[in-house]
């Protein structure tokens, strides 16, 4: 079973997907794709915060903040995976840190495509991403083309993944598909 | 008329080409402070209403001059409703006007979506 999750910041998105991981994983494997590549002491520090709510839930971590499909090396197929999430990912690809986060386009198309083969090529799937496309300001070309890339990751994710919810004050707004809970 | 409301990039003209057979010639996309309501299907409303607004115009009030064109058709807006309230002035009245837009077309529809990463989500 293949979730994709979005919604604006703070409403209960990882929470949800943390606890559907557990769910689907039926005490079998259960993988956390950490997506975050630190740079500073406060990334690391977000980072321990998560490790610490992740505690006893029994996943085990993959770092993996570029290349999505190279997990699979890594992992069995046949565990279940959260993913939280494809903004992260799609920073890490598209301002990558080594070429001084100049844009990299067709990293950011790869991406998208390779985020779609993965949800396919898994047993479970839980993909988090953030909708930040309502909001008021014009913003600067090269942010809208971040919020561009996000939204065709979103549209491809949301048309492979068999369920498809939004998260607005921890509640679920089911848009495609079932989820039991 | 029909009311197509969501965030950039979510798939909203996509989605009207699929649902009503709309072809790429019936639709007008905005970019200034008129529109040709000939065409079928109005796209990218908010941008009609950013240039009514550095114009100094109120969107509502041309829509409601206009309502005899647009009774059929297939309207598409971007919701810009969400994020904080801007520093610039004119991204400021800007939100307004698209809100309030919105809130009256939304009443004269006979059916509104909203649509989330490509998918349809009927509100009324």
């Amino acid at each position: 079973m293949t979730c994709f999750i979005s919604g604006g910041a703070k409403n209960g998105k990882s929470t949800l997907a943390q606890n559907l991981a557990v769910r689907l994983a039926e005490g079998g494997k259960h993988y956390y794709i950490a997506t975050m590549i630190p740079v500073d002491e406060e990334d690391r520090e977000r980072i321990r915060r998560h490790i610490a709510d992740r505690d006893g839930l029994g996943f085990e971590t993959i770092e993996c903040g570029k290349n999505i499909l190279s997990c699979l090396d890594r992992a069995d197929p046949n565990g279940t995976f959260l993913l939280d999430s494809a903004t992260a990912l799609l920073m890490n690809e598209l301002f990558p840190v080594e070429k001084n986060y100049e844009m990299d386009l067709p990293a950011a198309y790869r991406c998208a495509e390779d985020l779609c083969t993965f949800a396919k090529s898994v047993r479970n799937a839980v993909i988090v991403s953030d909708y930040i496309y309502s909001d008021a300001v014009r913003y600067d070309a090269v942010t809208e083309t971040y919020r561009k890339c996000l939204a065709d990751i979103d549209r491809s994710l949301a048309g492979v993944c068999d369920t498809v919810v939004e998260v607005a004050g921890a509640q679920v707004i089911l848009h495609k598909g079932e989820l039991t809970l | 008329m029909v009311l197509i409301i969501g965030g950039a990039y979510q798939g909203k003209l996509d989605f009207a080409k699929e649902a009503f057979s709309v072809a790429q010639e019936d639709v007008y996309s905005c970019s200034g402070p008129e529109i040709d309501f000939s065409r079928r299907c109005i796209d990218r409303i908010e941008e009609f209403a950013y240039a009514c607004v550095q114009r100094g115009t109120e969107p509502k009030a041309y829509f409601e001059a206009h309502k005899e064109q647009w009774r059929d058709s297939i309207l598409i807006c971007q919701d810009i409703s969400c994020g904080v309230v801007p520093m610039d002035t004119d991204q400021r009245e800007w939100r307004q006007a698209v809100g309030r837009l919105c809130q009256y077309l939304a009443g004269e529809a006979g059916r509104v979506s909203r649509i989330f990463c490509g998918l349809e989500q009927r509100l009324k």
